[in-house]
């Protein structure tokens, strides 16, 4: 779309299309925050999440302390910030473990169809019956406690809903006529998926990786709530959450701060995911 | 007499001076000095419900095999014992037993039981259920360590009349007659002595105590009702009848945020450990706080000597030294903690001060580990044949401020290059974690109102949680155990605990001072010697 005006017209558009939306920009830049928190936490803060100044233990948010310090004295806001790399880094390798999983199934089932198809999408079927969040807890509780176990855990729940969206494109696709053309034509069915059929499905499948994204978040946050996350002292945004919420009663923002972060970060990928979702088709 | 009345508590408190019983003089003292459950004057009504929040569920109703502090709170209501200790005096006293003969070797006991006093299923307290209990106490697997540990050497009860029964060992048991007034002693039906330990667990045992077993949900409550016919209390109770409750709903609570809210809510009438951040906002807005420091061994770390690192003594001393005790209570607890001096807790009979073992010196703990060969690694870890010293520290769940005390103490070891892995188990896989010896540091305490408490935790059979080979240490143990005369067991117990600390065999930490929160309509809440409580005294108004 963007590729066919000319340059010109389309920063000019694509301004237009952002000062009607200050939800999406400031989600993007919240979005654009956090991954500097999670991959350069250097440039946000200088204190030490991980040893702190006991004399100076629950501390309220100060301009010193952004936050505030927790019951050992370490600054909270350096904790959410060193936290968001394993937050993040959890995510990530959660939903790239459904998209990846998910949309090799989806595709491959979706265009080979018969009785594959039918087994494959039953058993779909049942890892779409269970609910995801007690799979997950099922998964972590056989693969052990850890970062990566976590983020599988998460993960191969959502396997379901990119093989279903991807298989419902590929069947779309499948019966186009550029496809058969280049069936007729000889291609191979491998060179048929990845030039042809794969290209055209991945835009509803990139919406669903963002919405999945934000989902991943919460739960990667509430299995680490429960304590299935990285051993401490090392901070994750829901171990953070948990060891406040014995201090609500006198010091409100060990829980509340990075749960507020949390609920942002959430938020943000969702109005983006929303948008990638042909938003920007259906403005014009 | 009752420490609990503020005007009782100087008297007491010299008295206590005295005897050098410094951590119990606190518990009486703070729990006098913030009033409520004086409540001078007041006369104690009979009736109502007190529903009080623990932290965990051990999964176990039978006292002669539980030993998490939650789990004895319950099972300690529904037996009696055959002594009851003063908290004051550490003197034995009667309770279902009236009187008692030792022989000179404190080989032979022969206790002389209370007429009138039943089980709750009809059966009489007699010498066969005594016989039936010591015969089976000492058997009943590996939870029940405690109970063996008190039966050593136990070799058989004679039934000399109906009332009389004569206790024989094969060996001198100097510390039994302390161990009779302990709820693990306690004695339950022959009916529920003839059942299997797992089933005596799960389904509870028949006791003679004030309340009987009501219902148990599993991780959620367990209910006790009054026994109307009640009337053989310990002389150290203000009424030998029944209780005043009704009803006490023991509530399994495991955060103390949500205990803390409870309690102000009104939804709970009391709360086993109040957060030490807490505990300013419920003094002031009028809530009783009870303060609870326990004789015994006090937190600290059972060391697994048994693998490296920690098999090499310099190692476990550089451990010691770098642990700032002061800095873990005044950042995480209740400023009456106190700092530990000796591996026993100081208001156990037989505690010596030996502080000067215990200091905190990180340049000595440097200095140790450097001349054991573990180098600083490039990320501050030390490294020694290419294995860095990383240490597995193993606590339970309930267990009361573990996390923020072992965070802060994996902070402290960071300094000098020990590196803590944290690991948190349920406390009722506590005897499978001990004897897998997965850790190499265990945390955890253990109450007793006797020296002989150290037995239970260095003999080297047994649970033998520091993973001890047999060796001086253990004989010294046993030796104390089978001395009748009290000067002679004193220097054994003394021996044992330099002993204990010259080979660092543990790491003793802090005395925690656990925290009890009761609204103010809740009164005589009783703390019995070793800090267990006691509800028989207990009304509402």
């Amino acid at each position: 779309m963007l590729r066919c005006l000319g340059r010109r017209a389309g920063w000019r558009r694509l301004a237009r299309f952002l000062a009607h939306r200050p939800g999406l920009i400031a989600s993007i830049l919240v979005v654009a925050v956090v991954l500097v928190a999670a991959f350069a936490p250097g440039a946000l803060t200088s204190a030490n999440p991980i040893v702190g100044i006991p004399a100076d233990r629950l501390r309220p948010p100060s301009a010193q302390h952004l936050f505030g310090t927790d019951q050992l004295g370490r600054d909270l806001f350096a904790r959410v910030v060193h936290g968001a790399a394993l937050s993040l880094r959890t995510t990530m390798i959660a939903v790239a473990v459904g998209l990846v999983a998910g949309s090799a199934i989806g595709l491959v089932t979706g265009f080979a169809g018969g009785p594959a198809d039918e087994i494959i999408m039953r058993v779909v079927d049942v890892l779409l019956a269970i609910p995801s969040l007690l799979l997950s807890l099922a998964l972590v509780t056989a693969l052990g406690v850890g970062t990566v176990s976590v983020a599988v855990a998460v993960g191969v729940p959502t396997v379901a809903n990119f093989a279903r969206v991807m298989r419902a494109e590929t069947l779309r696709l499948r019966g186009a006529v550029f496809v058969e053309a280049a069936r007729c034509a000889g291609v191979r069915w491998g060179q048929v998926l990845s030039r042809h059929v794969l290209p055209h499905a991945c835009g509803p499948v990139t919406a669903l990786a963002a919405l999945e994204f934000g989902a991943a978040i919460l739960t990667v946050s509430g299995l680490s709530f429960l304590g299935y996350g990285a051993a401490p002292p090392t901070p994750e945004w829901g171990s953070l959450v948990a060891n406040g919420r014995n201090y609500l009663a006198t010091s409100w923002w060990l829980s509340t701060l990075p749960g507020l972060t949390i609920t942002l970060t959430v938020l943000a990928t969702n109005r983006i995911a929303r948008a990638l979702d042909g938003e920007w088709a259906r403005a014009w | 007499m009752r420490p609990r009345n503020p005007s009782g508590c100087t008297t007491w408190l010299r008295r206590a001076a005295g005897a050098g019983l410094a951590g119990v003089l606190l518990t009486a003292c703070g729990s006098g000095g913030t009033g409520g459950a004086g409540a001078a004057g007041a006369v104690p009504k009979p009736g109502g419900r007190l529903t009080f929040a623990v932290t965990s569920d051990f999964g176990c109703l039978d006292p002669q095999q539980v030993s998490s502090i939650d789990s004895v709170y319950p099972a300690r209501q529904l037996v009696d014992s055959l002594t009851d200790q003063d908290p004051a005096t550490g003197k034995i006293v009667p309770w279902l037993a009236e009187r008692w003969e030792i022989s000179p070797d404190a080989t032979t006991f022969t206790f002389h039981l209370r007429p009138g006093a039943t089980f709750s299923d009809g059966s009489p307290v007699d010498a066969r259920a005594v016989k039936a209990n010591f015969d089976t106490a000492g058997k009943l697997g590996t939870i029940a360590a405690q109970a063996a540990s008190y039966l050593q050497g136990y070799r058989d009860t004679t039934i000399v009349d109906d009332l009389t029964a004569r206790v024989s060992f094969s060996r001198p048991a100097a510390q039994f007659l302390q161990a009779t007034s302990t709820h693990t002693l306690g004695l339950v039906s022959p009916a529920s002595t003839a059942k299997p330990p797992a089933e005596r667990c799960t389904s509870g045992i028949v006791g003679s105590g004030p309340f009987t077993l009501g219902s148990y949900q599993k991780n959620q409550s367990i209910t006790l009702n009054k026994r109307a016919d009640y009337r053989w209390g310990s002389t150290l109770w203000k009424q030998q009848g029944p209780a005043y409750l009704d009803q006490i709903v023991f509530q399994v609570i495991p955060e103390s945020g949500i205990r803390n809210g409870s309690l102000r809510s009104g939804a709970i009438d009391g709360d086993s450990a109040v957060a030490s951040q807490d505990e300013a906002s419920l003094r002031t807005d009028g809530f009783t706080l009870q303060y609870r420091s326990a004789p015994g061994l006090p937190y600290g770390f059972s060391v697994n000597t048994g693998r490296s690192p920690l098999d090499d003594t310099a190692v476990r001393r550089a451990v010691s030294r770098a642990i700032n005790r002061q800095e873990i209570v005044s950042t995480v607890l209740t400023p009456l903690t106190k700092p530990v001096t000796s591996p026993l807790a100081s208001s156990t009979p037989g505690y010596v001060n030996l502080a000067a073992d215990l200091v905190f010196a990180p340049d000595e703990a440097r200095k140790l580990l450097d001349d054991a060969g573990w180098r600083p690694g490039p990320d501050g870890i030390r490294v020694k044949d290419g294995n860095p010293l990383q240490l597995t520290v193993q606590y339970f769940t309930g267990q009361t401020s573990a996390k923020a005390i072992l965070e802060l103490i994996q902070q402290q070891l960071r300094a000098v290059g020990i590196a803590a892995a944290l690991h948190e188990e349920p406390v009722t896989n506590g005897g499978r974690v001990v004897q897998a010896k997965g850790y190499d540091l265990l945390w955890g305490h253990t109450k007793g109102a006797d020296p002989d408490v150290l037995r239970a935790q260095y003999s080297s059979t047994g649970l033998n949680f520091n993973n001890l080979r047999p060796g001086p240490l253990d004989d010294l143990l046993t030796r104390q155990a089978a001395t009748a005369d009290q000067n002679a067991r004193m220097a054994l117990v003394r021996q044992a605990q330099e002993l204990i600390l010259t080979n660092q065999y543990n790491v003793p930490v802090i005395e925690l001072t656990v925290i009890l929160g009761l609204s103010a309509k809740v009164h005589d809440v009783v703390l019995n010697a070793d800090a267990r409580l006691q509800f028989h005294d207990t009304w509402k108004s």
